[in-house]
């Protein structure tokens, strides 16, 4: 590990979104042709070689780091274990990616520096929320991840980015404030604000007592997450957005809202009776994604919306509660993780060369970008869960956990069967609207994005295939996080010391 | 005392009623604005002690901290508060001036005219 990694890992990304527009400024004045995107890529570098020199230490042990050394209960930790080291290892790979995607994707607007230093923003407040072990600290990431989720949704300033940006900041700052109110509950009962310590004293309190802070942060977690019945804010702020922003959402910000549910619920509460109740929501989660997605005419929306309907497939698999389930889920929201962000990168390289997104004005595009549409095939096939992607692999690992769970466990397989085959439907029926087809005579010059935009896509690509064919790779990554989430003594000895 | 708990939920009740029912933005906002606010009082309050000293121990109190320690208010809300005050000016700041993009665009603050992205 990197000496104080962990403080690194939070503290660049702030410092990078802080340097950018001052970098910017230098570059006007002195000519300096590229600068900002050589510091952004500087930092980006720095910020994936930080967080993964962490993670083969998570791997086996919470690495606690103490912020000026000051011991837990009165100091501010970060607490590194298996789980968040998962989480973390996923944002900054979506992150750098997205990075490298943007270089090109943004060039023809104005004021990118604070594009770049929005972005920042965002994935500091993203690897905040996974790394740290205080409960405030949480909130104030949260918050920070949130505002810099707004700003960039709203960047281009037209006229559905606005509009999309006031609906998710509405819906999203009471999702927080619902945070910030279980927080204070919390404190008010237990008068400490460092997880572990927390988790210490829940067997002190009745259950019941728990119950209004725990629906506290289920509702404000779920609007970030979007599930079922806070899910309208999603479809609006993928589109409205621009392609690389839905990207890191859909890959890392949907990771952060599940790597919450999984924190807060399971590990802080140690709520699993709370399991059956996600399930419920899952699959409701689930269907209604699939069958919102199966009537868009707009391809960003019906990936936002495909979107929601993964998300609960994870809540399902998080929800069962047994080790083979909560590896599946984990595993998902990696795969979730590759392959949305992979068509968001696809969906943008058509919007950058086309102009729209609305599937009805697109058509025959396969020959003008071949590359693209084929591995927009794969991604496609891949959400779909056809094996040998990585999408089957995970899939069906939350269909045997339904089985094994036994009862009620093979409805959740049967619906999770169904909506799969759903999403293969409406996938296809975008794939042959946006590259098979009629080719409008206007398109007829349409040329492959550049090399510096596919090349992300490209990473992303192998590895949907990588991880089809060899799951066991996949399942050796998420295996020490699912067991981070069963021990729970093994993170309270881990950041209060013996 | 338990007035403060009260007033801080009914202010969080009213927040929550205004964005439900309200269907101006610049009232929206003001609704999320109130709920936060009732959220820092109920937090305040938590640390709050009638009859209570400020958290600083001075030369007074240096050979009686257990004095001390037992008519001290918990300063650690005040700063949780400061901090949480901090992030919802950001918040607000940020609503309102979508606000005037949004008018500038629309010539309306209600958001029910809102929908140009569902056709």
């Amino acid at each position: 590990m990197i000496p104080h990694a962990p403080i690194l890992a939070v503290f660049l990304p702030l410092l990078a979104a802080f340097v950018l527009p001052l970098v910017s400024l230098l570059e006007r004045r002195y000519k300096i042709p590229l600068a900002k995107e050589w510091v952004s890529a500087i930092f980006v570098i720095a910020e994936v070689m930080v967080v993964f020199s962490v993670f083969p230490d998570a791997k086996s042990s919470v690495v606690a780091y103490q912020l000026g050394g000051w011991a837990p209960p009165l100091g501010i930790v970060l607490a590194i274990d298996a789980l968040s080291a998962l989480a973390a290892l996923i944002i900054v790979t979506v992150g750098a990616l997205v990075f490298i995607y943007s270089f090109i994707y943004m060039r023809r607007e104005s004021g990118v520096e604070h594009y770049y230093a929005l972005l920042f923003l965002l994935l500091g407040g993203c690897v905040g929320v996974v790394f740290t072990g205080d409960i405030f600290n949480f909130y104030v990431f949260f918050e920070i991840m949130s505002i810099a989720s707004y700003a960039l949704v709203a960047f281009r300033r037209h006229l559905w980015g606005i509009e999309a940006a006031i609906k998710y900041l509405i819906v999203g700052s009471l999702g927080t404030s619902f945070i910030l109110l279980g927080i204070v509950f919390l404190y008010g009962r237990f008068g400490t604000l460092t997880m572990a310590n927390i988790m210490e004293l829940m067997g002190q309190v009745a259950a019941r007592d728990l119950v209004i802070p725990l629906t506290c942060f289920l509702v404000g977690i779920g609007i970030k997450v979007a599930m079922v019945p806070f899910h309208f804010w999603l479809p609006d702020a993928y589109q409205g957005a621009p392609s690389p922003v839905s990207a890191f959402f859909s890959g890392a910000t949907a990771t952060v809202g599940v790597y919450a549910i999984a924190r807060i619920v399971y590990v802080l509460f140690g709520a699993a009776s709370v399991g059956s109740l996600l399930v419920v929501l899952g699959l409701i989660t689930m269907v209604v994604g699939a069958l919102m997605a199966l009537v868009q005419r707009d391809l960003k929306r019906l990936l936002a919306y495909s979107g929601i309907s993964q998300m609960g497939y994870v809540l399902v698999g998080l929800g069962l509660g047994t080790a083979l389930g909560i590896q599946g889920a984990l595993f998902h929201i990696f795969n979730n993780a590759v392959y949305k962000t992979l068509l968001f990168m696809l969906v943008g390289a058509v919007i950058w060369r086309v102009g729209t997104s609305r599937m009805d004005e697109l058509g025959g595009l396969w020959k003008n970008m071949p590359i693209t549409a084929f591995m927009f095939l794969l991604g496609s096939l891949a959400i779909a869960g056809i094996p040998p992607l990585n999408g089957f692999a995970s899939k069906w690992m939350i269909y045997l956990a339904g089985i094994e769970y036994g009862g009620w466990g093979y409805v959740v397989t049967a619906i999770a069967l169904i909506v799969s085959a759903l999403t293969l439907a409406y996938f296809l029926k975008a794939l042959s609207s946006v590259f098979l087809g009629q080719r409008p005579s206007h398109l007829a010059n349409v040329k492959e994005p550049p090399a510096a935009m596919l090349l992300p896509a490209m990473v992303l690509a192998v590895l949907c295939v990588v991880f089809g064919v060899l799951p066991q790779l996949g399942v050796d990554l998420v295996e020490p996080a699912q067991r981070a989430i069963s021990d729970l003594n093994g993170y309270i000895v881990g950041v209060m010391g013996g | 005392m338990s007035i403060n708990y009260a007033v801080a939920m009914m202010l969080v009740g009213l927040g929550l009623y205004c964005l439900v029912v309200k269907r101006n933005l610049i009232k929206l906002v003001i609704g999320l604005s109130v709920i936060t606010d009732g959220i820092h009082l109920l937090l305040i309050s938590i640390g709050y002690r009638s009859g209570g000293i400020p958290p600083i121990v001075t030369s007074a109190y240096m050979d009686n901290l257990e004095g001390f320690a037992a008519r001290a208010v918990d300063p650690v809300p005040q700063a949780l508060v400061l901090t949480s005050i901090v992030i919802s000016v950001c918040v607000l700041a940020l609503a309102l001036s979508l606000a005037i993009y949004a008018y500038r665009h629309y010539g309306t603050l209600d958001v029910r005219k809102l929908r140009r992205l569902r056709e």
